[in-house]
């Protein structure tokens, strides 16, 4: 490991000479080993996302020789082709991308009508009726499964995706309504009162003053709502029978036999259920940070 | 901040078109009279893939009725099958998983429709071995062997030797026709360093073996009191003590890897396929795969020696669903995958036809694999697999196995284990 780092220790060091930071002069042997974990921590999580690339782009044959550790002898994409046309890959990215982001918007508005009933309204028994919400997240998705499916099969909504989108909405708004009804818990009563002796109502100081005060952590929620949906898959599997109704992680599973597994193509499926979401993350990633470090209020 | 509120904006207005762009999507397939609702878990280039792909042109052309297939996947059909056959979404024939944990559950529940009024009147029973039956027939606790017929199965499958033919020949060596002759065969690739069987104690490989072991000892009646639960099991007696002493002593002679204990079935078998192993006895699941993707050497098959019983079983089958809509037309698709040309087409491209004539096989890999099939269902040698007695058995038979080849038990712990947890779990289907 200390041979792959050195290069790294050496490049590093003038840069801080010409753009110091935080007024942090020389980096101190503590640093270095901050630093040092944080990159082998960093290469531990990567090394499957590595395995997942290296073996979408390798050949049966190839695999079979070399195993899944070694590098690809040449390029080979038909893992990739034949799995994008097996399943319809688009019209599974669809299903994905509108389930997910319906129950990210909708779980998010929720989760801040609730809270702000629990957090700002200070409603009797509140710690009561959060937990009791949050049952939703702990309870395992194995024991709702039956119940689910006896609701949702009377009310005619089985093989319909709003089934599924109903189910997480509720699921996602429970975490929400739990983590936004103590930010807001925290809310200044300053702000709010002065909002009152304004004039504003009730709906205008959500609207007005709450909501635009907390959008960081909002859109924080928002994105992980989003990713968690995405990556969902026993209740989809359960609710979606139909194939044109299907997410991506339910259609990766297609490539499941019932003694084989193909791992170059089962790579390149798991590949392309990855790339989304990681983009997605990529676009966001700078709304996350800035939620997690705003958070609280100005 | 600008940047931000743009995104977030962005987001929600995708989200609210989607919601309106799809409106009200429900997916309501009505199914009418003259549509066929047809589910399988088969790879569209896989043997089965390619003969019924085949099969719904001819029932198309003939019947005049569409067929709306999808493609499931294994896990899918396995874990929410019986919650899509009790609703209006079932389909009206499906590829389903034999076994008493699965269509025979199904079949106890309800949900499947008995066939035995359209297997007397296509003669599918005169089509099957006897043995290939078992599994197609469950009695009204959802155990297979009698009662009334809930699928009909038109593949086969069973375990069998596959043998690097350039290995064997490097150092001289035959087919085997006894165990004692199979024994020098691995004795002499330890002697030249070479561990000569291939096999994963963490997965069904090891078992399968084992299995084997058992059933060279065994007659018809102690499979059927094994797998049928029609008499005791003696778990100290010589079928098993045979089985788990052998794999001892292999172990110990080095026919068998220590670090076996630590591998899956596809280790196994790509091990076998890059030639690190001369032997591999596993399924013929692998047929296909080693045929496209053993291209370094040449390989071989045979029947394990000296053995009048061999694992194996028919394949899934084909089941039809209660709440189908139209079971007619789904018995007239049963019998056209029924047909000689359908079965070749499964034969040639790999699989193992239930009802071929071998005459027509042509790829003369296929014919032999086929004919080692045809001589175990003709000496009624179809045996089953060792982990179908009760739900927990492959776990437990394979932890048992691992301990064994790891030498942290002997052969007698071992069976005693494993005699327990046979016995508390078949009190707990039998009752």
């Amino acid at each position: 490991m200390s041979t792959t780092l050195t290069p790294q220790q050496t490049v590093l060091p003038p840069k801080n000479v010409t753009k110091p930071r935080g007024g942090m002069k020389k980096k101190t042997a503590g640093d270095w080993a901050i630093l040092a974990v944080a990159i082998l921590l960093g290469l531990l999580i990567a090394v499957p996302f590595f395995l997942i690339l290296i073996n979408s782009f390798k050949s049966p044959t190839d695999y079979n020789q070399s195993g899944p550790l070694s590098l690809p002898t040449e390029l080979y994409v038909d893992g990739i082709v034949n799995f994008w046309e097996r399943v319809n890959f688009p019209e599974k990215l669809w299903n994905s991308f509108f389930i997910s982001s319906v129950v990210a918007v909708l779980a998010v508005g929720i989760s801040m009508l609730n809270a702000f009933a629990l957090g700002i309204g200070r409603v009797k028994g509140r710690t009561w009726i959060v937990l009791v919400v949050l049952l939703a997240n702990m309870l395992p998705q194995e024991v709702l499964l039956y119940p689910l499916y006896f609701m949702f099969k009377s009310v005619g909504l089985y093989d319909n995706q709003w089934a599924v989108i109903i189910i997480f909405v509720v699921i996602q708004s429970a975490f929400g309504t739990y983590l936004l009804a103590s930010v807001y818990g925290t809310f200044p009563k300053e702000i709010l009162e002065a909002a009152a002796i304004d004039g504003a109502n009730r709906w205008t100081i959500l609207w007005r003053v709450v909501f635009p005060i907390s959008r960081p952590t909002l859109s924080v929620l928002l994105i992980f709502f989003f990713i968690w949906t995405w990556n969902e898959f026993l209740i989809p599997l359960t609710f979606l029978v139909s194939n044109a109704a299907q997410t991506v992680p339910v259609s990766i599973a297609v490539l499941q036999g019932d003694r084989m597994m193909d791992v170059t193509t089962t790579s390149a499926s798991a590949l392309l259920g990855l790339l989304p979401t990681l983009i997605f993350f990529l676009i966001f990633q700078r709304t996350l940070t800035r939620g997690i470090t705003a958070g609280a209020v100005k | 901040m600008r940047i931000k509120k743009k995104y977030l904006g962005g987001v929600a207005a995708l989200g609210m078109s989607a919601l309106l762009l799809s409106g009200c999507s429900s997916s309501g397939s009505e199914s009418d009279s003259n549509t066929l609702k047809l589910w399988h878990f088969e790879s569209e280039t896989s043997a089965m893939g390619i003969a019924w792909d085949e099969a719904i042109k001819i029932f198309e052309e003939e019947t005049g009725a569409t067929v709306e297939f999808e493609a499931k996947s294994f896990e899918q059909i396995r874990s929410t099958a019986s919650q899509v056959l009790n609703s209006n979404e079932a389909p009206d024939l499906l590829e389903y998983n034999k076994g008493n944990a699965t269509a025979g559950l199904l079949a106890s529940q309800g949900l499947l429709a008995p066939l035995d009024d359209a297997v007397e009147e296509f003669g599918w029973d005169d089509k099957l071995a006897p043995s290939l039956q078992t599994t197609a027939r469950y009695d009204e606790d959802g155990i297979m062997g009698s009662g009334s017929w809930y699928g009909v199965p038109n593949y086969g499958e069973f375990v069998e030797v596959y043998y690097n033919k350039d290995m064997f020949a490097a150092n001289g060596l035959e087919v085997p026709t006894t165990v004692a002759e199979l024994e020098t065969v691995m004795q002499s690739f330890v002697d030249k360093g070479i561990t000569p069987l291939a096999e994963a104690a963490a997965e069904y490989p090891l078992g399968q073996l084992w299995y084997q072991l058992a059933l060279t000892q065994a007659d018809r009646s102690w499979i059927d009191d094994y797998q049928l639960y029609t008499g005791d099991i003696d778990w100290q007696g010589p079928e098993i003590s045979y089985a788990t002493e052998t794999l001892a002593d292999w172990t110990e002679s080095g026919y068998i890897s220590k670090d076996s204990t630590g591998l899956k079935a596809e280790d196994a078998g790509t091990a076998f396929i890059n030639g690190t192993y001369p032997i591999f006895f596993s399924g013929s699941w692998w047929h296909n795969r080693f045929t496209t993707e053993a291209s370094g050497f040449e390989w071989g098959t045979f029947l394990f020696p000296e053995a009048e019983f061999s694992p194996g079983s028919a394949g899934n089958m084909w089941a039809v669903p209660e709440n189908a809509t139209n079971k007619e037309l789904a018995y007239e698709f049963i019998d056209i995958t029924m047909r000689p040309e359908i079965q070749a087409l499964i034969g040639n491209n790999g699989g193992i036809p239930v009802a071929a004539d071998t005459a027509d096989i042509t790829d003369p890999k296929s014919q032999e694999l086929i004919g080692n099939f045809n001589t175990l269902t003709e000496q009624d040698g179809i045996a089953f697999y060792p982990d179908w007695p009760t739900a927990t058995f492959y776990d437990e038979l394979n932890a048992a196995l691992q301990e064994l080849v790891n030498g942290s038990k002997s052969a007698t712990e071992v069976q005693t284990q494993l005699g327990e947890d046979y016995q508390s779990g078949v009190d707990d289907i039998v009752g």
